[in-house]
């Protein structure tokens, strides 16, 4: 028979991707497939890297420096950073991944990798492959039952660094919520620093439900703080409260300056966030009012005069 | 988590299935409502083999462990299944070497030094020494061969040893080296419930004087199934020889029972159902089926003759043949056993390129009439997946070609005896005796690589329930000349093959698909 | 938090989808299309919140997957009912769950069907004139009240829908199922239902010969209904695929006709002229009295328009999409008559579409007509599976949210 006739054969009872319905009377007997991970390793091979290396400076980092402003401070911090390290910033964004990425020394964003979740990012094969691609991303699980051994712990060995939300989803309205316990443990069981980021006007930028940055080049600022080095005996819980005042103090920075911040942090003043449940306080509103506040006032529009 | 077997129906959803023909396999769109009844799946082999063969031995069951019975100056005969088992051959090391070699451990420790093997081959041919180096392992091979391994000899009367009779007259005469020892070792593969258990040495180490009170005509036509021994009586026969034989001389039986990985990764696509093939398989499928076609038939037959399959042990057992054999049936139906309601008018049968007498050989018409009416029309329970006077639709191409050093007695009885007549009472009488006694033919069992001249006739008796039970029995893509010569029908495609049987069970018969291999046992109620 | 299929808006991901389907080649992607480009996601969400009191919250048992779904889903639905839907919404509206909260008359844990149209009772608005006369599913304030706009449960972002774990419903819409009716027949009343009403619509004289365009599950149910609610009379069925035919002969068709041969086999039968146009299927000068058109595609009508006697009448029963030439209509002085879901028939309330739909699907022979269901992780194939329902010989694919 004709190879034709054969592949129409094999069609027969199969869709476009060559698999077929289950009989009706086999559907007791299917087999749950145990979901497969998709694959990342592919994009951890040389010329993944390069690809990526490319893209990042000739793609990513001109496109977000055109539709935004982004004002980097502390890079200087990680001069001495030798070794993976594990990046925690306030998620508020798709900006952040990006302006994280594109800010970092090259020595570190080329062997990064940052988590994304898997039901948002690892739902479709297309935006997947996208996301690993550009990002190097994993996947890391935020609801279901399965609990799918994260790679974060093969990929420290291996000498990546990581770049994760500790929040575990894109703030409401802007506002830092309380870091989950997983980023602590698993830099203390590890034992590798962590560089706290804080980026401000993300949010305004292009929050939730928006898939392109307002127009207007909005400015945004991404700070670096000091890398902090678990101490013998902490626990994740102190960890994990470390963290998060480095990431409220740098945040705090955009009003108060340096010095300012860190009297406040000092002062007790600078409040932590707490778990949502428990969190009474100013509206939904002027929440959102004061996370789309400009960065700095728009600049005087120059007049012309003889 | 393995699956256990079910009864699929066709219906629009269901992609076409696979069926094996001969050298070769296609692509079936069955019509609706068909049944197909598939295996279980493969369960998974124990995964330290060594160790489930020592437990075994040093834990069997209604007789002392191994080492007990064995003892210094002692004389002690290994027996082994041959080549006709597993099918396909499984892949070395073979689980009889292990078990051979395991036995033959706790023999040296005991200072047993008369030890002889002997493969129970019956009248099957000899094997070539390569075979036989296959399935004992090197080691042995080196040790034993040529003097003390060595494949039994039906017709060297001054070896046979008469033990008298049963009390229905039955003849038990075995091999003498066997039944002058002090303690026999059988080591056996039960692939179908068929195998094993009384059967291996009372047929095995057999001569035709024996056999012909079990392998006739009337025992098999009252064989319903041989695959099923409470209903068999065949194994009535042999259930009478081995309280015989056990009179005699002590039986120790080692019975290994396999999975239902039947085919290479390589073509993996052949053990999954077809819903479940993914893009992969397909692509597998193609790429073989085109490849298969495009060779040339000699490099064909060598490439399939060559492929072993990945077997895994299920279990080992050992004990005396009546206590051991009960558990290993028990594991084989577990493997194969599928519950299938009711008889249909139609069973279809996709015959593959292997049988157990043309093992590195070719299957000849006659074999092909044996694999499909003997064992494959047998694999069932209780009832034939077909009801009486139904359609029996068998896949080969059963080409008219006969391997001349290993079934010269083939083609005679095809040439010239079933010219004469197709039914088995009628061939029993007339011709079996020449041809059981023929010199030339008993020349070539004893010094060449020959079937013995009765081969052919058990052959036929083995379909002969099925010829009484079947209505019609007709070849898909057969050989139109030499089906004729054996009664049979042909079609070129399944539709023109329905067509053909609507005139025995109708327009709209039910139909039912025996969808093997992998072997499957159809219960049927 | 649930597991939802969440449908979002994206105008992007409609056009594409619609532009594939509306191709010849891409109609056959039709289940790729709306398993891929459509914008459904399986989330974990919060569960909705009862805006108030009468409300309850349900948990689906299972939850069929209707004509309009998949429309929607392939881009064929029509921009029209955009205002009347709130993104992102959760679909499925015919549904079989249980209660999770008390409401007067139905106790906690009760096994219900859900009416899914949100009329005014509902919204807690000021009953409209629909309202007030028992015809709801005419409803003018489906965008405003307490809850979004949303002309049904399964369109509507505030309630939720069928095809996630948990969505809330108003004990109006709400309707106990008997212990003796199963699941799957239980799962069957709101197509039902539409069917009763459509058959309402119209008056049958006894003597008036019917043919119903389309075989899937709102044709089966629509001859059902025909036969249960109306005279005796000649029911032609246009069917395509072989199941479909015998199926519909089962229930009481009087004759089976593949979409090919329909004009012919009618011609005949009504004994009219059969002329052929130049470009264009043909169409009868005489026909059949009234044709229910239950597929909701374009061919659909264009057929049951082109079958249909002068001054005869064309009942719309399907969700339409496509673009159909009307040209009959004006010709032939025909009567097209829309049936949109059901309602409690007329001012007094006495024929509730609802109640002779659960009656019905107690006693109808409805065995096997669901597919065992799917959990909802594999969404995919079951869109796929229904998109191509009739060739792969089943009817109605409903969704199991319980079964993982």
């Amino acid at each position: 028979m004709a190879v034709r006739d054969e592949i129409r054969l094999l069609r027969h009872g199969r869709d476009w991707r060559g698999r077929s319905t289950v009989p009706r009377s086999a559907d007791p007997w299917i087999q749950s497939e145990e979901e497969r991970e998709f694959p990342t390793g592919w994009a951890r091979s040389r010329v993944a890297v390069v690809v990526r290396s490319v893209l990042r400076r000739g793609l990513l980092r001109p496109v977000t420096w055109s539709q935004t402003r982004p004002v980097v401070e502390g890079v200087e911090y990680l001069e001495n950073l030798r070794g993976p390290a594990v990046f925690v910033a306030n998620h508020s964004s798709h900006l952040d991944a990006p302006l994280i990425v594109s800010s970092l020394p090259r020595r570190f964003a080329d062997r990064l990798a940052v988590g994304a979740a898997a039901d948002y990012f690892f739902d479709a094969r297309v935006r997947a492959a996208a996301t690993v691609l550009f990002f190097n991303a994993f996947p890391v699980e935020r609801h279901g039952s399965r609990r799918l051994r994260s790679l974060a712990v093969d990929l420290l060995d291996d000498g990546w660094s990581l770049l994760l939300f500790p929040e575990g989803t894109r703030s409401e309205d802007g506002w830092m919520s309380a870091f989950k316990p997983g980023t602590a443990q698993l830099c203390v069981s590890k034992g590798v620093p962590v560089v706290p980021v804080a980026l401000r006007g993300a949010y305004a930028a292009m929050p939730r439900g928006r898939n392109w940055p307002v127009p207007g080049r909005p400015r945004i600022s991404v700070r670096y703080g000091r890398p902090l080095h678990p101490l013998d005996g902490e626990g994740f819980r102190e960890l994990r409260t470390r963290m998060m005042r480095a990431v409220v103090r740098l945040s705090a920075e955009e009003e108060l300056g340096w010095y300012g911040a860190l009297r406040a942090e000092a002062d007790e003043s600078l409040e932590l966030p707490r778990r949502s449940a428990e969190r009474p306080g100013p509206a939904e509103w002027r929440r959102v009012w004061e996370s789309t506040r400009p960065l700095d006032p728009r600049p005087q529009r120059r007049v012309w005069t003889f | 988590m393995s699956r256990p077997g079910f009864v699929l129906e066709v219906d629009e959803r269901t992609p076409p299935l696979l069926v094996h023909q001969g050298e070769g396999f296609r692509l079936e769109r069955l019509p609706l409502g068909s049944k197909v009844v598939y295996p279980p799946d493969s369960l998974p082999g124990v995964r330290n083999v060594d160790a489930a063969i020592e437990y075994a031995l040093l834990n069997p069951m209604g007789i002392e462990p191994l080492p007990e019975l064995l003892k210094p100056g002692m004389r002690l005969t290994i027996v082994f299944d041959d080549i006709s088992l597993p099918l396909p051959p499984m892949q070395t090391p073979d689980v009889r070497q292990r078990v051979i070699e395991h036995v033959l451990e706790l023999a040296a420790a005991k200072g047993v030094d008369d030890v002889e093997l002997i493969a129970g081959n019956s009248l099957h041919r000899r094997m070539t020494p390569a075979e036989l180096k296959r399935i004992v392992g090197e080691r042995v091979f080196r040790s034993f061969f040529p003097d003390h391994l060595r494949n039994h000899d039906a017709e060297d009367s001054a070896n046979l040893l008469d033990l008298g009779t049963t009390d229905q007259g039955e003849v038990v005469e075995l091999n003498r080296r066997a039944m002058e020892s002090d303690l026999v070792v059988y080591v056996n593969i039960t692939l179908t419930a068929m195998s094993g258990g009384p059967k291996s040495v009372s047929v095995g180490l057999a001569s035709y004087r024996s056999l012909r009170h079990h392998h006739n005509v009337q025992t098999l036509r009252h064989s319903r199934s041989f695959n099923d021994p409470p209903n068999s009586a065949m194994h009535h026969s042999y259930e009478r020889m081995k309280d015989l034989i056990g009179g005699h001389v002590t039986v120790f039986q080692i019975e290994a029972t396999l999975n239902n990985d039947t085919f290479p990764a390589s073509t993996g696509f052949l053990n999954k159902r077809e819903w479940e093939w993914n893009l992969a398989d397909q692509g597998r499928y193609l790429a073989v089926k085109r490849a298969n076609e495009l060779l040339p038939t000699k490099s064909r037959r060598r490439l399939w003759q060559a492929t072993a399959a990945p077997y895994g042990v299920t279990a080992v057992n050992a004990g005396t043949p009546s206590d051991v054999h009960p558990q290993t049936i028990a594991n084989v139906h577990r493997q194969q056993l599928t519950e299938v309601q009711g008889q249909s008018d139609v069973a279809i049968f996709g015959l593959p390129y292997i049988c157990p007498y043309n093992v590195n050989s070719i299957m000849n018409p006659i074999l092909v009439m044996s694999l499909g009416l003997g064992y494959f029309f047998n694999l069932y329970r209780n009832r034939p997946l077909v009801r009486p006077g139904g359609t029996a639709i068998f896949y080969h191409p059963v080409p008219g070609d006969f391997h001349p050093v290993h079934h010269p007695s083939y083609i005679d009885f095809f040439d010239e005896v079933l010219t004469q007549s197709t039914d088995p009472a009628v061939l029993e009488t007339k011709y079996e005796q020449q041809f059981a006694t023929d010199p030339w033919y008993i020349q070539l069992y004893r010094k060449s690589y020959a079937y013995h001249g009765v081969h052919p006739f058990y052959m036929w008796y083995w379909g002969a329930h099925a010829l009484e039970h079947l209505g019609e029995v007709i070849f898909v893509g057969g050989n139109r000349r030499t089906t004729a010569r054996m009664g049979f029908k042909t079609a070129s495609t399944l539709a023109d093959a329905l067509e053909i049987a609507s005139h025995t069970v109708g327009t709209s018969p039910t139909i039912s698909y025996l969808h093997a291999p992998p072997l499957v046992m159809a219960d049927v109620r | 938090m649930i597991l939802a299929l969440e449908y979002q808006r994206s105008p992007a991901r409609y056009l594409a989808a619609r532009g594939v389907t509306s191709t010849a080649l891409g109609s056959r992607l039709t289940g790729m299309v709306a398993g891929n480009v459509a914008p459904l996601r399986l989330v974990n969400h919060p569960a909705p919140d009862p805006p108030g009191t009468g409300w309850t919250r349900v948990a689906p048992r299972l939850s069929g997957i209707c004509g309009s779904d998949l429309s929607l889903l392939a881009g064929q639905s029509s921009p029209y009912l955009s205002p009347v839907t709130s993104m992102p919404f959760v679909p499925g509206h015919e549904v079989v769950g249980e209660t999770l909260d008390e409401l007067p008359g139905l106790p906690r844990g009760s096994r219900v069907v859900l009416d899914p149209v949100l009329a005014c009772e509902p919204r807690g608005a000021k009953q409209c004139r629909w309202c007030g006369t028992g015809r709801a599913s005419r409803c003018d304030h489906v965008t405003i009240g307490r809850v979004s706009a949303g002309l049904q449960t399964g369109f509507c972002s505030d309630t939720g829908g069928g095809w996630s774990r948990q969505f809330v419903a108003h004990h109006s819409q709400l309707h106990g199922v008997p212990d003796t009716m199963s699941d799957e027949r239980a799962v069957l009343v709101e197509p039902l239902a539409c069917a009763v009403h459509t058959v309402r619509r119209v008056d049958m004289p006894s003597g008036a010969s019917v043919v119903v365009v389309g075989a899937g599950t709102v044709g089966m149910l629509t001859l059902l209904a025909l036969r249960e609610l109306s005279p005796a009379v000649p029911i032609h069925v246009v069917a395509k695929h072989w199941h479909q035919q015998e199926r519909a002969l089962a229930l009481g068709a009087t004759a089976v006709h593949p979409p090919g041969r329909a004009t012919r086999a009618l011609r005949r039968s009504t004994l009219a002229r059969m002329h052929v146009p130049e470009r264009g299927s043909e169409f009868l000068l005489g026909g059949v009295d009234i044709a229910f058109e239950c597929t909701g595609g374009a061919s659909g009508l264009d057929t049951a328009l082109r079958l249909v006697r002068a001054g005869g009448t064309v009942v719309m029963s399907g969700m339409p999409s496509g673009h159909v030439d009307l040209t009959p209509v004006w010709y032939r002085e025909l009567s097209l008559v829309g049936a949109y879901a059901s309602d409690a028939g007329g001012p007094d309330g006495e024929r509730p579409d609802f109640a002779r739909a659960i009656e019905l699907a107690a006693t109808a022979p409805l065995e096997d007509w669901v597919e065992p269901a799917y959990p909802l992780r594999r969404w995919r194939e079951a869109i796929g599976h229904a998109v191509d329902a009739g060739r792969l010989g089943s009817i109605k694919i409903a969704f199991d949210p319980n079964r993982e």
